[in-house]
């Protein structure tokens, strides 16, 4: 299977566990599956087969270059990777403000409430 | 220091922000002092600007596709202006509002900074980060006062927001797939090749960006989140999202969709009817849905639904009187709409009820309050003498213009039904069958301190402006003419 076909099918699993899941942890592991999926997407479009990292060295100045990867899309998915963790955590921390208020995490419950 | 002026106007307010957390005393006049100076750099830039030029700023030294770009223009001068007065008004407002922490300050300028990072970046995976920024801090600021109510709107934007930004982040990667670069003129530059023998998967990109803008703008579909965002946040933060943030969420819309995907013929349906249509829609359904709230606040947000389908309209039809007025528009309603959420702070302080039932005499209590509400209730009705009749008649006529009388009967019966709504709130004011007997002292007795200045007066001069952009329509539209040509010059200046 091709990576990007499975970070498209990833992506939507992730959008059906924000959707259709009514416990608000279970919403936040679906939003996690998304963000993993649109950086799997990313680090998938820089991927060369049996490619190498890209450093230019006194060895590789021939004619034959060896394949590299693509540099950016890590880059960028560092960057990603580390909004992701933090939007994750402060989600967990309202929801730990949200039980201690209503002791439910049951979204049917909370809007009846 | 005068090339490195665009970075700083976005660093200084990162800046004093970190300051205010060191410095908690004084995080009121730190806040305001970073919004001043960065805006007199911006000032400093105008000359220039206003005259059709532009300033790009290559972060680093290093230029093009490899590095980042900072671009001011004459549109992202338009918005970064906005944003800066508006900031200036609300942190005034806010030290009226309650005795806030300096962490709410601290909130209040990283989101002023992340928005102008937004409006000036010229790089959109760049774009995507500012944006998460802005998003996280004003999950922050909804759900600032603990209350269990505001926890779950700022709950429920952050599942909105975070899905929508992955959308966008998802559209990034499919436009960085295709085009090789992140730099939005580079990718302007390339899009007629790549779209000749790629098309589907720029519709792709096209529809993600789209879906993902559109959470965040609130259009129709995708609004849910909005109504409770913007109605359980204190005051000030109400007025901070419904005036400014949602524009920003426009800006993308123009920066990214009037650029990247600029040649409207080469798309099947025509990028500015998709406009019209979700704008029509929005429009209708925030103007029906504020004429069944019995919510003060509330109703005010299903009434930023309603203008934000005006401008959407005005962005549809695409000339220059169309964009002109859709341009205009934004400046107006963040004006009428911040001083909008003003009056409803005061209101809901000094009759401690949130509900239109209680707002009865109010009046006969503060009548230079309820002036100033009625008037800015005018100028979203579109009643001529207020600036935002000027920019709803611009509308309409650009409408007729272009061969669309539909949309002008879409948006007076609009403004019929937002006539509708604020009248009931004003009859309600002057309304004095059952709290006649209550009626306390008017203001200006031994309860007049220091604060109360702070929230009267942004309240008073933000209705004078918006008298005087009525009567004298000439210097908003002079501020916004650069945005205009430069976005029917595909822009390139």
């Amino acid at each position: 299977m091709n990576p990007i076909h499975f970070s498209i099918l990833l992506f939507f699993i992730g959008l059906y566990g924000v959707i259709n899941k009514n416990n608000l942890i279970k919403k936040i592991i679906g939003l996690t599956i998304l963000n993993g999926s649109t950086v799997l997407f990313f680090i998938s479009i820089g991927y060369r087969e049996n490619g190498i990292a890209p450093i230019l060295s006194e060895e590789l100045s021939g004619e034959l270059m060896p394949v590299m990867v693509n540099p950016v899309p890590q880059a960028l998915m560092l960057t990603a990777i580390v909004i992701g963790v933090s939007v994750t955590a402060l989600a967990l921390a309202l929801i730990v403000k949200i039980y201690e208020k209503y002791k439910t995490l049951n979204i049917q419950q909370l809007l009846k409430e | 220091m005068k090339n490195h002026l665009p970075i700083l106007i976005i660093i200084l307010p990162l800046v004093f922000s970190f300051l205010i957390l060191l410095f908690r005393k004084y995080a009121f006049y730190l806040s305001l002092t970073g919004i001043f100076v960065s805006l007199f750099f911006l000032l400093r830039l105008s000359s220039k600007i206003l005259r059709g030029n532009r300033i790009i700023y290559h972060l680093g030294g290093w230029e093009g596709p490899i590095g980042i770009n900072l671009v001011i223009d004459g549109l992202s001068f338009y918005f970064s202006f906005l944003v800066l007065c508006a900031g200036i008004f609300i942190v005034l407002y806010s030290l009226y509002e309650e005795k806030y922490s300096s962490t709410y300050y601290f909130f209040l300028l990283l989101s002023t900074s992340s928005m102008l990072g937004i409006i000036f970046t010229g790089d959109i995976f760049n774009m995507y980060i500012f944006y998460e920024l802005l998003t996280i801090s004003t999950y922050l600021m909804i759900a600032y006062l603990k209350k269990g109510e505001s926890l779950k709107a700022s709950f429920n934007y952050l599942i909105m927001g975070g899905v929508g930004l992955s959308f966008f982040l998802l559209g990034v990667g499919f436009l960085y797939a295709l085009f090789g670069v992140l730099d939005i003129s580079h990718i302007a530059e390339r899009f007629l090749v790549i779209f000749s023998f790629n098309q589907q998967m720029v519709m792709v990109a096209f529809a993600l960006i789209l879906i993902g803008i559109g959470i965040k703008v609130a259009i129709f579909p995708l609004h849910g989140w909005l109504p409770d965002a913007h109605s359980l946040a204190p005051s000030s933060v109400s007025a901070l999202l419904s005036g400014i943030t949602v524009k920003i969420g426009i800006y993308c819309l123009i920066r990214l969709l009037y650029h990247i995907f600029c040649s409207e013929e080469y798309f099947f349906i025509r990028t500015g009817q998709i406009y019209l249509i979700l704008g029509s829609i929005t429009l209708l359904f925030g103007a029906t849905m504020a004429l069944a709230q019995i919510d003060l606040k509330r109703l005010l947000a299903f009434s930023t639904i309603n203008q934000i389908g005006i401008i959407m309209i005005g962005f549809g039809i695409g000339t220059k009187a169309g964009f002109t007025g859709a341009l205009f528009h934004i400046l107006n309603h963040a004006i009428l709409k911040i001083s909008l959420f003003f009056c409803a702070g005061i209101i809901i302080k000094k009759t401690g009820s949130r509900l239109l039932q209680g707002l009865k005499g109010f009046g006969r209590r503060e009548p230079l309050i309820v002036l100033s509400f009625t008037i800015a209730s005018m100028g979203m009705i579109g009643i001529p003498s207020v600036n935002g009749f000027i920019s709803k008649f611009i509308i309409c006529s650009a409408a007729i213009e272009a061969g669309f009388p539909l949309i002008v009967v879409i948006i007076i019966i609009a403004s019929v039904i937002t006539a509708a709504y604020y009248f009931k709130i004003i009859a309600l004011f002057f309304d004095l069958s059952e709290t006649s007997a209550k009626i306390t002292k008017p203001f200006g007795g031994k309860n007049a301190s220091s604060r109360i200045i702070f929230g009267y007066w942004p309240v008073y001069v933000l209705t004078g402006i918006s008298v005087f952009l009525g009567i004298f329509p000439k210097f908003g539209i002079n501020l916004l003419e650069p945005a205009v040509k430069l976005i029917l010059s595909n822009f390139i200046p």
